[in-house]
């Protein structure tokens, strides 16, 4: 340490490592600290002794479960959208080339009582048990006009100006009942709220588009990839990217410290005694406590099965969405399953994650009907934790606080908040549509 | 994919800071050597086909990109090597001590189902300096570590002049065809994210 950075963050979470990844690649000098000895902050993935650790209080798992080293369980279970912000993220880097990906095999929304696979197409409205004889005609109806609707193509908007109309101006012309609006909001637009009804529909036009596109992308079940070895494999894999491009990693820095000057800018970072200093500070809410708010909990159960959920079709990964209508609750619940077909438990084991925003005290009450659809489980961990939001002014203090991931299971919100501090930190939007590599390629080609 | 498996070689190469482990995957990829010293920046991993006994592999070399510094390599760097390569500098008794440390590092965070027989390669690197006058690890030392330690090939090698190192390659090949692969626990079906497929607009045909 000692020395001089543009950037020092702190926290190795996916969020932290993405921005250390783009800013290092940018040409900026960045130094990467982490207390922790191991990646991924609170987005880690733990083998089965530092699970039990972490939720026993001891080290010693049954031996029936397996061995350790072959458990990546994940501590923010989210899937990836083939086509969605994540993935092309990891093609502008080529982070790709550190990374194997599977695709989930299906996806699922509640619905009294039952689970449905999710329609995203005419084809698959038709096909569907979620909905009666006349709302599929309806539905079909919705869906072709979402698939063929183009932005540059003013026949296509059928006479709807779709960044003024509401959703639900929308919904109302196709006569959809409030069944399929919550399904078609929750499930393939992945709101995680009612507000979109009333916003302008182009949104979730765009999101039902992205979620068809995502599903055709590899042919699979569902319109979701995950990674080999589990999601601990994305900090790694931007870490890296980093480091390839000069970034400097330090973990095991005890007790990281920021340092202000007397009008309350951060100029640098204090561990183990020596200062390293900088122009900007970037960190995970738990390194500057006292410019977060806290905005919410997350209840979250973490089970250990040796079969796949009941009525998935032996999907060895799958996602669930419990509708909070279908609950009568104020937050959607998530289902997340993987298994050793991701390499993330040892053969024949299957990991599953029920996830919500906490409105109560226990999770074992409150997570009850998403745990109800996983059939017999062998073990079963609880888990409440503190969502967070910064509250500073970055022009003020020169940091850059990350927000706490949320209950969903699937990186979208991630993403947004990623490109959203990079364009803070460094005044500038991220052009995704540029494969950095084949930039260089052809820069290097031109010299 | 079982061929898949059987014609990629993992192998990473591990060593303190500043001991040459660049210069050497570049001069036994690219035939090249650099001067200047910076601690790693630009290295990732180099691929290079070879043949061995009529058989082609692709040989995939991971650098540490600098990450071994301030010892911050993650678990996912270590996953699926072949065989090891260490790295020291005959010119620093520091970096041939800190050797035990590395070669343990690997077996903690690679976990080989056979960790006595894992394959390991020790280079001592860096022999044309001053003309052999600042050494200060004597060839007798190393090959007495390696014995210790299960007979582990060794090899002296200059990244500068390219001394030994294709002969030390080519027994880092060779040994990391030896290391069988663990029984798949599962053989994945991974997809081609990369891959340019664009999203086919089904059509209902009414």
């Amino acid at each position: 340490m000692d020395e001089e950075y543009d950037v020092i963050v702190l926290g190795t979470g996916l969020k932290e490592c993405i921005i250390s990844g783009l800013l290092s690649v940018d040409g900026l000098k960045v130094l990467h600290m982490d207390r922790n000895d191991y990646y991924g902050g609170e987005s880690t993935s733990l083998n089965l002794t530092k699970l039990w650790k972490r939720f026993k209080g001891n080290e010693t798992a049954p031996e029936h479960l397996g061995v350790s080293k072959e458990y990546n369980v994940d501590m923010v279970p989210k899937f990836m959208m083939a086509n969605g912000a994540l993935v092309r993220v990891l093609i502008h880097t080529s982070v790709t080339k550190y990374l194997n990906f599977k695709a989930v095999d299906g996806s699922f929304v509640y619905n009294n009582g039952k689970i449905h696979k999710v329609p995203a197409t005419d084809v698959e409205a038709l096909k569907s048990n979620l909905m009666g004889l006349f709302e599929k005609r309806r539905a079909r109806k919705f869906f072709i006009y979402v698939q063929d609707y183009e932005e540059d193509d003013p026949k296509s908007h059928e006479g709807l100006d779709l960044h003024k109309v509401t959703t639900r101006e929308v919904i109302s012309k196709y006569g959809l009942e409030d069944d399929t609006v919550d399904f078609i909001g929750h499930a393939l637009a992945l709101h995680r709220d009612d507000n979109y009804l009333d916003e302008p529909a182009i949104d979730t036009v765009k999101r039902m588009k992205l979620y068809a596109e995502s599903l055709a992308r590899f042919q699979g079940g569902s319109p979701y990839i995950y990674p080999l070895y589990g999601l601990a494999e994305l900090p790694q894999a931007f870490a890296r990217l980093s480091a390839v491009y000069g970034g400097t990693y330090m973990l095991n820095k005890a007790e990281c410290k920021v340092e202000f000057d007397e009008n309350g800018k951060a100029y640098g970072v204090t561990s183990e005694g020596e200062t390293a200093k900088c122009k900007k500070v970037v960190c995970d809410p738990s390194y500057l406590p006292d410019k977060v708010k806290k905005v919410g909990r997350v209840a979250r159960a973490i089970c250990i099965m040796k079969h796949p959920i009941p009525d998935t079709k032996d999907s060895h990964s799958v996602q669930i969405i419990l509708p909070k209508k279908q609950l009568k609750r104020k937050s959607d619940m998530y289902v997340f399953c993987c298994s050793y077909a991701h390499n993330v438990a040892p053969k024949g084991k299957f990991i599953a994650f029920v996830s919500t925003e906490a409105e109560a005290d226990k999770p074992e009450i409150e997570l009850k009907p998403g745990i109800d659809l996983l059939g017999p489980v062998e073990e079963t961990f609880f888990d409440i934790y503190d969502r967070y939001e910064p509250t500073n002014t970055a022009d003020e203090d020169n940091c850059f606080v990350t927000n706490s991931y949320d209950a969903t299971t699937h990186f979208e919100t991630t993403v947004k908040d990623v490109l959203a501090l990079y364009s803070k930190i460094t005044g500038k939007e991220l052009d995704l549509s540029v494969d950095l590599n084949a930039a260089s390629a052809a820069e290097s080609e031109a010299a | 994919m079982a061929s898949r498996r059987r014609t990629l070689l993992k192998v990473i190469i591990l060593g303190d800071s500043g001991v040459g482990k660049t210069s050497l995957m570049n001069q036994y990829v690219n035939k090249k050597f650099s001067n200047q010293y910076k601690a790693t920046i630009g290295a990732d991993f180099l691929t290079k086909e070879v043949q061995f006994e009529d058989r082609l592999f692709t040989l995939q070399i991971w650098d540490t990109a600098g990450q071994e510094r301030f010892q911050s390599l993650g678990v996912a760097f270590y996953r699926g090597a072949d065989c090891c390569v260490l790295v020291y500098d005959v010119n620093s008794m520091k970096s041939f001590d800190n050797l035990n440390n590395w070669r343990e590092e690997f077996l903690i965070q690679a976990s080989p189902s056979d960790p006595d027989n894992f394959p390991f390669v020790l280079l001592g690197n860096k022999v044309d300096v001053d003309g052999g006058n600042s050494r200060v690890v004597s060839e007798k030392k190393a090959k007495a570590w390696c014995a210790s330690k299960g007979n582990i090939p060794y090899f002296e090698t200059s990244a500068k002049d390219g001394t030994n190192v294709e002969e030390a390659f080519q027994c880092i090949v060779k040994n990391a065809l030896k290391n069988e692969p663990e029984e798949e626990l599962y053989v994945p079906d991974t997809v081609d994210v990369v891959g340019g497929n664009r999203a086919q607009r089904s059509s209902g045909c009414c």
